[in-house]
């Protein structure tokens, strides 16, 4: 909201206080001042300049050669504008000038081949207004060569404060008055009313009556006959133009002028378009339809707070005023309502509509209740006083039940508990006072207040606190440099995906984090999905069921500008519907688990002058997983199972099993899905559940004494059939052989046509060790022997070099 | 005798040392003629055998022998040795090599690491809670009424009218009070949504740090002494610092703490809006009616809570001007951090 400084001294004695210290102190107390204008630095460079001689442009026919006295010289200026004349004062710039509207600063310039010393300024320019069509034209009483700030009173700052949603009472000049004369413990003021009324009694004119008084529990009303409607005062049009707003005539404008002076939005009548000139506020009973004064058709949902008249709805209450009672220039009577209406209602109403106006904007706030007469009031006296219409006597006020102003108890010592410092008592008592707030009752250690009721966010001793604190000074209160800590257990819950990150890094993958929402086609991939409700896009409209479709999209995105060999992994929540729930109504109808990923593609080793190039294969991905699945000591634990089937994402993958749950599985993706996603190369990825895994229990790790005895090596080679797989050979091996061979590995696997149709070679490495002795050449044989013997007759296999 | 053989070894040692062309020969020659038991050291042997006339003598011949013999030698390794150097020489060593990957943190989580580390230096718990959440969890037990304009600060994306994607880190608060008696003294570090534009400024999700701690005797100050301790940490031992009362429905009173612009100490730029003042946080004590949700006695008991978002952090950090640089994972960027 913006405030001008001017309009601020009309109410608190601040007048010899500077706008830096103003604006600090405002910010420190919480209204911060988010923007400022201070218009006498603004302008100081502007001065009246007098327009003696203008000529046409020799190489532009748009633009004029102007001659401006500046009291001092005379310059030649060029100027674009259609409304230049000789004999005018206007806005000059000189050379060195900064122009508010764009912040350039005037440079002598050659304009179309002539040279030019400065800039005649439009009101748009200078940001007095959006009026751009010409130069601005000063009156003729102005003394040239004089700054502007002077002469045009351009003496004001403006600042744009944020009001955070509990203080609406902030949201007016009176409300941050009160604010500042509580800061700098100064005078503050309300306007003074006196109204010239004339003989006709307001009762005889109108009527109010409120049916719905949940959400209407005030409503007050003046009568003004005989208006004027017109251009508003000079003085007027230029309060609200500061704050940025545009004048639209007399009576508009003065509603507007009370509602930011007062913070009451107000809304005029034309009392003779009410039918009975009454006014009955209730709410509406059944869905309907209303045209507002913007000439726009509105649906109102049942229950709507409808201000109507004699017979039919004439406003939508606290929103926007009806196209069918509002004023215009043949209006001669009107009605200025100033209601207090009950702000959910308003703020339901607002959101139904989409329609959020300066006065819902605040009726959802909360308007002070005991204003409402005061803000109407002011209105009629401001358009009395302005010569344009004559008061009735007296005023409409029906307010069925008084909202009674709160007490609240506030103990001393508990400002103390709560902010860690004593405020000296009288400290505390004249910042609460000065805030509105007056003593009912009084004693060593506490004090009760009656909060005004234009303060709706001092309900508890807590909210009084605040204010004592924020007035006071949040930096007044001390830092304290020691603190004290309990001696209890300290848990940290994300130890476990910590230390998983840190082995994916050490694989060399790279971290990813990529946006859990995601379109439909993807999250129906890989799991039931759960829908947004009011998604932003339908690319944003589900909540993903797997990271893998996440990851794909960053694989195919990297692929488009040139990285073509990746390793990436990401750790992060999924979320699943429950199969069988239709809705998800508690935190039993679906799962949200945490999850990592690998992802490889491309190459795992790339062409170097030593190193043979190498793509990324379904056994790098598995040596990835188990790399990390021996780091967290989990090998023992978990089981594989390999799988090819057909409805899979997948061509073939595995599964990393605890018992028989599945806890991660991940293979090559199959091209169909990759083409979803315009990826052409081969992608490999493998989806760990960590909320699963984290509450396995690892194998307790031991210290093992270094071997003290020497190891043998025996090798092998049988040639095999195809079907024969690599584990069923290695179980067999280790099946066979006695506790002596410790280790076997595969060191060679080919295919042939010498071997024969179908047939493989696969050689092994055998390592025989013990921890108690040196074994001797002939058990190791035994045991070698024995074992040729057993795969030999088991696979019906070929011992190779035998 | 004697004689002839010192001439003899003489003669020998020199057709052995022409045909020398390695260290390894070399070694060879000198385990004939200079070890303990080679031709020379036998020589000296003999000379204790003979007469007391030719021992002054032959000694001599035999000395000049033995220098003249370890000379040569010396001076044929020297020569060696330095051929065996220049055959170092011939590997290029400018070659380029194999560099293996280390991968690293998304930037977001090295930030997050950084934070985390800090507060569990003070003694804080890190605690975990669910990105879908309830209405309830996120907004009612956290003071925020129904129909309340204080709604309008956090845009949320629902699931339905009971659940919906958390907008802050908050509710977690709620549920480490559900579940634990005081002091609780945690960090809840998350994900959260916000039905936000995308802009260079703005993303549609985010992360959060949220504190608390709830105690006896937890003040305000003590709040602003451990956020300052803090934020000296993360950026720096001479920052300046400000708490500036603001508003959010689960602390009271609230703030929000400010420190001096890092890019231009206060003087005033793009990314501190020419305040000087950038806002790192918000935090407060809570407020008594979340402690009244949780069935804490707030007669007892007093807590502060904080909260701050960890792009914002990383992008003042490292001057990173679009937020949305973090959800893009370009390899090009990840693999800078």
């Amino acid at each position: 909201m913006k405030v001008s400084l001017n309009w601020l001294k009309d109410y608190v004695d601040i007048g010899n206080i500077s706008i830096p210290e103003i604006i600090h102190k405002l910010t420190m107390s919480g209204l911060e001042v988010e923007d400022s204008i201070d218009e006498a630095e603004l302008y100081k460079d502007f001065i009246v300049g007098y327009v003696k001689d203008k000529k046409k442009h020799p190489n532009a026919d748009k633009l004029s050669i102007c001659t401006v006295n500046t009291g001092t010289e005379d310059l030649q200026v060029i100027c674009g504008a259609p409304n230049v004349e000789a004999g005018q004062k206007i806005v000059f710039a000189p050379i060195g000038t900064i122009i508010p509207n764009g912040k350039f600063k005037i440079n002598k310039a050659k304009i179309r081949g002539v040279e030019s010393f400065g800039m005649i300024c439009s009101e748009a320019e200078l940001e007095l207004s959006n009026d751009h069509s010409g130069i601005m034209i000063l009156k003729q009483e102005v003394n040239i060569g004089k700054s502007i700030v002077k002469e045009l009173g351009l003496d004001d700052a403006i600042l744009e404060i944020a009001i955070t949603p509990n203080r609406s009472d902030a949201l007016s000049h009176i409300g941050v008055a009160r604010d500042l004369a509580s800061i700098f413990d100064k005078g503050f003021h309300l306007p003074e009313i006196s109204i010239q009324e004339s003989t006709h009694k307001v009762k005889e004119l109108a009527s109010v009556e409120i049916i719905d008084k949940i959400n209407c529990p005030r409503y007050s009303a003046k009568v003004v006959q005989n208006v004027t409607i017109k251009e508003s005062p000079e003085w007027l049009k230029k309060r609200l133009t500061k704050i940025g707003l545009r004048p639209i005539n007399n009576i508009v404008d003065v509603t507007n002028f009370v509602m930011y002076e007062l913070g009451q939005p107000l809304h005029a009548f034309d009392l003779d378009k009410l039918e009975g000139q009454k006014i009955v506020v209730r709410s509406t009973e059944a869905e309907s339809v209303f045209t507002t004064l913007d000439s726009k058709e509105r649906k109102l949902p049942k229950g709507t707070l409808m201000i109507c008249d004699g017979e039919k709805p004439v406003a939508i209450a606290g929103v926007m005023g009806g196209e069918n009672s509002e004023i215009n220039n043949s209006t001669k009577n009107i009605l200025i309502e100033s209601a207090h209406f009950n702000p959910s209602s308003i703020r339901r109403t607002s959101k139904a509509l989409g329609l959020s106006t300066e006065a819902s904007y605040r009726f959802e706030r909360w308007v002070d209740p005991s204003a409402t007469l005061l803000a109407a009031e002011r209105a009629a006296q401001l358009i009395a006083n302005l010569g344009d219409g004559e008061v009735a006597h007296g005023a409409l006020d029906c307010y069925p039940e008084k909202i009674k102003e709160k007490e609240v108890l506030l103990r001393f010592d508990r400002v103390s508990k709560i902010l860690g410092y004593q405020i000296p008592k009288e400290k505390i008592i004249q910042i609460l006072k000065k805030l509105g707030l007056k003593i009912v009752f009084e004693s060593e250690k506490e004090y009760r207040f009656l909060v005004p009721t234009y303060r709706p966010d001092l309900e508890r001793e807590i909210d009084l606190i605040e204010e004592i604190a924020r007035i006071y000074g949040y930096d007044n209160i001390p830092t304290i440099s020691k603190i004290s800590i309990s001696l209890g257990e300290k848990i940290d819950e994300s130890a476990f995906e910590d230390t998983i990150r840190d082995h994916s890094c050490s694989l060399g993958f790279y971290e990813m984090v990529n946006n859990p929402l995601q379109k439909e086609q993807f999250a129906s991939l890989t799991g039931n999905k759960i829908q947004i409700l009011n998604p932003q896009s339908l690319d944003m409209a589900f909540l993903r069921t797997s990271l893998i479709p996440g990851a794909l999209g960053v694989i195919a995105q990297n692929l488009n500008v040139g990285e073509k060999d990746l390793r990436l992994f990401e750790i992060g929540n999924v979320f699943n519907q429950n199969f069988g729930k239709e809705e998800i109504k508690s935190f039993d109808d679906f799962t949200e688990v945490q999850k990592h990923i690998f992802i490889l593609t491309g190459r795992i080793n790339e062409k170097m002058w030593n190193t043979a190039e190498k793509p990324v294969d379904f056994y790098d991905l598995k040596g990835f997983v188990n790399s990390l699945i021996i780091k967290i000591s989990l090998d023992n634990v978990l089981n594989d199972s390999y799988y090819h089937n057909e409805d899979s994402i997948f061509d073939f993958y595995f599964t990393k099993n605890y018992d028989k749950e599945e806890v991660g599985i991940g293979g090559k993706v199959k091209k169909e899905v990759l083409k979803q996603f315009d990826i052409q190369q081969d992608v490999y990825c493998f989806e760990l559940d960590l909320t699963k895994l984290k509450k396995i229990k690892a194998n307790p790790k031991k210290f093992v004494e270094p071997l003290k005895y020497p190891k043998s090596i025996r090798d092998f080679a049988f040639i095999f059939d195809n079907y024969v797989t690599y584990e069923e050979v290695i179980k067999f091996i280790k099946k066979s052989s006695s506790e002596l061979l410790k280790s076997v590995k595969l060191f060679d696997l080919f295919e042939s046509e010498s071997l024969g149709k179908n047939k493989k070679s696969m050689a092994f490495s055998l390592e025989y060790f013990s921890e108690e002795r040196t074994l001797t050449e002939e058990e190791i044989e035994k045991d070698f022997n024995n074992l040729i013997e057993a795969v030999t007759k088991n696979f019906s296999a070929i011992l190779r070099g035998a | 005798m004697l004689d002839e053989r010192i001439k003899k070894i003489n003669v020998d040692f020199n057709q052995d040392i022409s045909t020398v062309n390695d260290i390894k020969q070399l070694e060879e020659l000198r385990l004939k003629y200079l070890s303990r038991n080679g031709l020379v050291s036998q020589l000296f042997d003999e000379l204790k055998n003979a007469s007391k006339e030719e021992k002054p003598v032959l000694g001599k011949v035999l000395n000049t022998l033995r220098n003249d013999i370890t000379e040569k030698f010396n001076t044929l390794k020297i020569h060696l040795d330095s051929l065996e150097k220049e055959s170092v020489e011939k590997y290029d060593l400018s070659l380029p090599s194999f560099e293996r990957t280390i991968g690293s943190k998304h930037l977001l989580i090295q930030t997050l690491d950084e934070i985390k580390s800090i507060f569990k230096g003070l003694g804080f718990s890190v605690i975990e809670g669910p990105e879908l959440e309830s209405d309830f969890n996120n907004f009612g037990a956290l003071n925020f009424p129904p129909d309340h304009p204080a709604r309008d600060m956090q845009d949320t994306f629902f699931i339905n009218s009971e659940f919906l994607l958390r907008t802050h880190t908050s509710p977690v608060q709620i549920r480490i009070m559900e579940k634990t008696k005081p002091p609780v003294r945690a960090i809840m570090p998350g994900r959260v949504y916000r039905n936000e534009a995308i802009s260079s400024r703005s993303y549609c999700v985010f992360h959060q740090v949220e504190g608390l701690y709830v105690d006896n005797d937890v003040t305000f100050a003590e709040l602003k002494g451990t956020l300052v301790a803090f934020a000296r940490q993360f950026y720096g031992e001479n920052l300046k610092y400000r708490f500036r009362p603001s508003f959010f429905p689960f602390t009271e009173p609230s703030a929000e703490m400010d420190i001096t612009c890092f890019l231009c100490h206060g003087k005033g730029c793009k990314v501190c809006k020419h305040s000087g003042w950038l806002e790192i946080l918000g935090c407060g004590m809570v407020d008594p009616n979340v402690f009244d949700n949780v069935n804490y006695d707030h007669e007892q008991y007093t807590g502060y809570a904080f909260g701050m978002g960890i792009e914002r952090t990383a992008l003042l950090k490292y001057g990173i001007d679009d937020i949305r640089v973090f959800f893009d994972n370009d390899f090009r960027f990840l693999k800078q951090f």
